[in-house]
């Protein structure tokens, strides 16, 4: 059945966690392709037998007429599925750019993206950094309402000396501190650091 | 098409509906056991949805109504709706309903799509409220692509109530690097 | 009783920037739809943080007691935390849906001028994005971003505004059920 392929794409993208992506699946993305080409192949060669025999594709509803009208139906559902293949993931990438850096990026969650993707997704947190450039003002941080100015953390990585906005730290994997609530967050977001509650 | 990149009005399109051929068709290859790649009027064939509708407004052919519609749910849901296996006849029970009906005005669908939502809506969210995180998985197993929605969300609004309520830590990785984070030490 | 009006009009009148941040905020917040844009809002508010913060730095200049100071930069976060989350709402709408945006002049008005910078750049790398990934590998008559095929008599691949939430959706839903089938 025409269609069944590209549905199966979708099922997979909704079959994973919410906001996580699976990896691109290339190879029945390229076989959707390929169905597309055998439909608008089958499609014009249809045209061209009616255009042949003298019959006009809107007044003569023959079985030829009916056969192109599925393969176009086909052609307009197969780029629908694919399109929102692509659209979802693409907005599930935008998110991605709210919390981490295109340089941050690791490269486990790098290999589940297509070329494109890449692409897509530094030129989307570039255009992302150039408003908030514009703004001169980060809105990256502050993702929950504020309670304390500061709060508690252990660091799960490695991270060593760096310059915050209040302090030298030295963050070293498995010690505890104090740190002001904006320094940490975009640690925690990228799972450097834990928020310990008493 | 306001739901054009919407992937669950996709899928619900997916699912087959019988129909009947009014008109022949050539150069398809829709059915398997077909080796001349031409369809006859009055084939009976079971069509995606988004196929079919199309063809019926066209009428190149005719859409009956699905038998998860069918007397026997209608029945079943009568007896003990909330206990219905509605997945397995049909993974977008309401949705699907709602567009036959649009698409060929059959009046007794909407009665039973509202009454087994009634019945059902009720259940689930108490089950979901309450019920501990681990729920034996037969419940979820009956229920609709729409009503696992209805209860995920119930779901996470409890579990969301409950961690404010608590207070806990409020600042969270970052979800597409995963939920489980690495054991220290590793 | 005959005061009502007049109360209405003083809390009316006596309400802070504060406190129209806060408004605007979770009009954004639960509205469907990109409002306008707030802008004199934004800017006052942005000097009134810069003020609270020079103030915070001669309280620290001049050892005032930290209670105080931490009162201070606690009122400040509160405004800061307002006016990124107001201003992240937006841009997340705009993420979501700029091709309507886009095509509605309305709509397109209330963006302000660097929302509009962006929106802009959005839709031409989402736009290349699917281009590239998806419209460029199918036959020619098929490869608008806004047109199933080139026998499309309008757009028709829109997307329009929806409630992103799941609970409103679920309402929604059982309301069509009702209204179509009772």
């Amino acid at each position: 059945m025409y269609g069944r392929k590209a549905s199966q794409l979708l099922k997979e993208f909704v079959s994973g966690e919410p906001g996580q992506l699976t990896g691109f699946n290339n190879d029945v993305f390229a076989q959707v392709i390929e169905e597309c080409d055998g439909n608008i192949l089958h499609l014009q060669a249809l045209l061209r037998k009616m255009q042949e025999e003298g019959s006009n594709n809107q007044t003569n509803k023959n079985a030829d007429h009916f056969g192109a009208l599925v393969h176009h139906l086909s052609l307009v559902r197969n780029k629908r599925c694919l399109m929102a293949y692509v659209y979802n993931r693409a907005e599930v990438i935008q998110n991605l750019g709210w919390t981490i850096k295109h340089a941050d990026l690791p490269a486990a969650v790098k290999e589940k993206l297509s070329i494109s993707e890449n692409e897509y997704f530094g030129k989307h947190s570039s255009n992302l950094q150039s408003y908030m450039l514009d703004l001169n003002l980060d809105l990256a941080v502050d993702m929950v309402p504020p309670k304390d100015p500061y709060i508690k953390v252990r660091v799960l990585e490695e991270i060593g000396e760096v310059l915050l906005s209040d302090q030298i730290a030295n963050l070293a994997m498995h010690s505890i501190l104090f740190l002001k609530r904006i320094d940490a967050e975009s640690f925690i977001s990228q799972g450097k650091m834990e928020e310990l509650t008493s | 098409m306001a739901k054009y990149y919407d992937i669950d009005d996709i899928l619900a399109d997916e699912e087959l509906v019988p129909a009947v051929f009014l008109e022949a068709v050539n150069g398809v290859g829709l059915l398997q056991s077909n080796e001349t790649n031409r369809i006859e009027p009055r084939s009976k064939v079971e069509l995606p949805f988004w196929l079919a509708s199309e063809l019926h407004l066209r009428q190149a052919a005719s859409v009956n109504v699905p038998p998860c519609y069918n007397k026997k749910t209608r029945e079943e849901i009568g007896a003990d709706g909330a206990h219905v296996d509605l997945r397995s006849r049909c993974s977008y029970f309401y949705q699907l309903g709602c567009k036959i009906v649009q698409l060929i005005g059959d009046k007794t669908i909407g009665s039973l799509l509202l009454v087994a939502f009634q019945i059902r809506y009720k259940e689930v969210l108490i089950k979901a409220h309450t019920s501990a995180s681990i729920l034996g998985p037969k419940f979820l197993s009956l229920l609709t692509k729409e009503e696992t929605k209805l209860y995920d969300a119930a779901k996470s609004s409890t579990a969301a109530f409950k961690s404010w309520r608590m207070g806990g830590p409020r600042f969270q990785k970052a979800s597409v690097l995963g939920r489980k984070r690495k054991p220290i030490g590793e | 009783m005959e005061s009502e009006g007049t109360d209405d009009y003083e809390t009316l009148i006596s309400t802070t920037d504060a406190d129209l941040l806060k408004r605007s905020w979770r009009n954004e917040k639960a509205a469907p739809e990109i409002l306008q844009f707030q802008s004199s809002l934004v800017q006052r508010s942005r000097e009134q943080i810069q003020l609270m913060e020079e103030t915070v730095e001669e309280l620290i200049a001049n050892d005032e007691d930290p209670l105080t100071v931490s009162l201070y930069q606690m009122d400040i976060d509160r405004t800061l935390f307002l006016l990124r989350s107001y201003l992240r709402t937006r841009l997340q709408k705009i993420e979501k849906f700029m091709f309507h945006i886009q095509k509605a002049e309305d709509l397109w008005a209330r963006l302000s001028r660097q929302e509009q910078k962006f929106a802009k750049q959005s839709i031409e790398d989402l736009k290349t994005h699917l281009e590239q990934s998806v419209l460029s590998k199918l036959p020619d008559r098929y490869q608008s971003h806004l047109k199933q095929s080139v026998i499309s008599e309008e757009a028709d691949m829109g997307i329009f505004f929806y409630l992103n939430c799941t609970y409103i959706q679920i309402c929604m839903f059982a309301n069509n059920l009702i209204s179509m089938f009772s």
